[in-house]
């Protein structure tokens, strides 16, 4: 681009230098008519001035001359001489004919260079805004200012992919698009863009047939763009342009917003993996968060069986009476179980992360397993009534059934209030069991967390226990190949569900399930 | 009335309460047993115990919330909170609710009795440091 105006400017000052035009102001085409007009002003005077004395030599031609005087000599001379002249006008105005069209040519040239360079320069503080924001709604902010900003367009939009076959808008400017608005792949302007990957510009009315899908619009613009933003060979979205003024966009526009499109498309693939990043690390804060909890959990949670233990052995060292005695062993065996218990409770939970020991699944009564349990749960302080069919069969562990099911009550008992249900109703290859307490149930924001390992929703430390019952649950389940949730209790109250197959995999396979 | 001094033991864990009753008990001391905050107050109020062995984490009214009620009032009972809570802030915050002592659990039995007996001989109702 710089080659051919230095080129040209050479030819202009070797041209301006034959054709005798100073360059002290600069060479112009106003500089060279006033050299063209100086030129024929002189040769106008000259021929002027060389006819009379041809006339004046033809009245005296009858006066005798000498040598050179002689009025025939004379007459040749001033022919020759005005001859000689006007070929050296000629000649000048041929190089200030040049000098003109060279002219014409670098300012043409210049005005082309120079808009290529504000381009450019838009191009790159463009780059430069994008690559100084991370956050994606900024990122997305600059990118349709930079845009509108550097095409002189009236409104834009950015869409980003959505699934496999949708486009969403998630950035406008100056247009009644609404955000959020979703455009199938293949259907409207953009989602045509979308599918063929090809940058596509749009001047007057738009073509309905050519683009089937596409929503009539108020403001609807005269002339628009669309580029599709890819990002190593994936396509994230489309970047839309438009002008409903006097500015109607070329290829020149759509080459220039073609490019454009590479670094707004870096930039939304570096925002998404910021924002990735920094859900990441919030992810990892929270983990640490409430490791630190469990550790804190746990060792409050040991304290108090070891402080029973010691105190009682000391007590019964001291203790006069024998049915005294007999109490305080009581409470070495009570406790000692119960630490026991905690332990069994974290090396199961360590056990199922690690996806160890899976259970042997096998068939049982689960109407029998869960009468069991409850009543492992009343004589431990926490009463249930049981609601279940006389028999009801299923495939599962019966260790990880009293399990479950003694997990469940005692969350219940814990976080919400008596009087508790459990349930069993079987439903087509499974059967559903219910654990459903009479409390304020369990948040939707919670729903999930709570099967977490570690987390707790007891956040006064006022509640016993670590933050492993619920996750063991959904291990258990999930090693049995069941699932747990829970849910809003038609009387009120939290629900928790756990299913159960009834056959085995393989022989659901088989029936076609 | 007896001679001995009156230990109101708080805690929800009955298993503790048992416990540590047997062992005041043979330490010289007259145990009073409850097991929440809000029956712990209500024995305070009626018997006027020479000191009080209070657990945090308790179901109804917690010990924050007791300490809080006595550290009001101007006639109060010596407090030693006993807590699995073992952090720096835990023993800071009784401290500026006026605890006389704080002792993480698992207390070592003699210990406690020692620290009980200390406690009872610093002059009565002062505010003393943790």
């Amino acid at each position: 681009m710089d080659v051919i105006p230095t080129e040209i400017r050479e030819r202009i000052q070797y041209e301006a230098r034959v054709a005798g035009v100073s360059d002290d102001t600069g060479i112009s085409i106003e500089s060279v008519e006033r050299r063209r007009v100086q030129i024929w002003i002189v040769a106008g005077f000259l021929v002027v001035a060389l006819c009379a004395a041809f006339a004046v030599a033809s009245l005296n031609a009858g006066i005798a001359g000498r040598g050179w005087f002689q009025p025939g000599v004379l007459q040749l001379a001033l022919v020759a001489l005005a001859v000689g002249f006007c070929a050296y006008a000629f000649e000048k105005e041929v190089h200030l004919h040049r000098l003109s069209r060279l002219l014409v040519d670098e300012r043409v040239l210049s005005s082309a260079l120079s808009k290529r360079l504000q381009q450019h320069s838009a191009l790159m503080a463009a780059g430069k805004a994008l690559n100084s924001v991370l956050d994606l709604d900024e990122v997305l902010d600059v990118i349709l200012a930079s845009a509108l900003d550097m095409l002189r367009a009236d409104a834009g939009s950015v869409m980003l992919l959505e699934g496999d076959d949708a486009l969403r808008v998630v950035a406008v400017r100056g247009s009644e698009l609404g955000r959020n608005a979703r455009v199938e792949i293949g259907t409207s302007i953009a989602g045509q863009v979308a599918s063929t990957r090809e940058p596509l510009i749009v001047n007057g009315p738009v073509d309905e047939e050519g683009f089937p899908g596409r929503r009539p619009r108020n403001d609807a613009p005269d002339s628009a763009m669309c580029v599709p933003l890819q990002h190593r060979g994936h396509l994230l979205g489309v970047l839309n342009i438009s002008s409903s003024g006097p500015r109607v966009f070329d290829e020149y526009d759509l080459q220039l917003l073609s490019l454009f499109a590479e670094p707004v498309a870096a930039s939304i693939a570096k925002a998404g993996l910021y924002e990735a990043e920094h859900a990441h690390v919030a992810e990892l804060l929270e983990a640490d968060r409430l490791r630190s909890q469990f550790v804190a959990s746990v060792s409050h949670e040991l304290r108090t069986p070891i402080t029973s233990i010691r105190g009682a052995v000391a007590a019964s060292r001291i203790a006069s009476e024998h049915s005294q005695r007999m109490d305080l062993l009581d409470v070495m065996e009570r406790q000692a179980r119960r630490l026991a218990d905690m332990v069994e409770e974290m090396l199961t939970a360590a056990k199922l992360e690690r996806s160890e020991s899976m259970p042997l699944l096998r068939r049982v009564d689960l109407s029998a397993l869960v009468r069991m349990a409850a009543l492992d749960s009343q004589v431990a302080g926490r009463p249930v009534d049981v609601a279940v069919p006389e028999s009801c069969e299923a495939r599962a562990d019966p260790e990880s059934v009293r399990r479950i099911v003694g997990n469940l009550v005692e969350n219940a008992h814990k976080y919400g209030a008596p009087p508790v249900r459990i349930a069993l109703q079987p439903d087509g290859d499974q059967v559903v069991l219910s654990v459903v307490d009479s409390g304020s149930g369990v948040p939707a924001s919670e729903r999930e967390k709570i099967f977490d390992r570690f987390y707790r929703s007891d956040t006064t430390g006022q509640k016993p226990g670590v933050g492993l019952g619920l996750p063991i649950v959904r291990g258990l389940a999930e090693a049995c190949g069941g699932s747990v949730w829970v849910e809003d209790s038609p009387e009120g109250g939290a629900a928790f569900r756990v299913t159960l197959r009834t056959r085995a995999v393989e022989d659901q396979e088989v029936a076609g399930v | 009335m007896s001679s001995k001094p009156l230990i109101l033991i708080v805690d929800d864990e009955p298993d503790v309460l048992l416990t540590l009753r047997v062992i005041l008990e043979a330490s010289g001391f007259e145990p009073a047993l409850a097991a929440d905050g809000e029956t712990a107050l209500r024995r305070i109020d009626a018997e006027d115990p020479d000191l009080v062995l209070l657990d945090i984490m308790m179901p109804v009214l917690d010990g924050w919330f007791v300490l809080a009620e006595l550290a009001g009032r101007s006639e109060r009972p010596k407090v030693i909170v006993c807590s699995a809570k073992s952090a720096d802030a835990d023993r800071a915050r009784a401290h500026d609710l006026g605890a006389d002592a704080y002792v993480v659990k698992p207390w070592d039995p003699e210990e406690l009795v020692q620290t009980i007996r200390d406690v009872l001989a610093r002059r009565p109702h002062g505010r003393l440091r943790v």
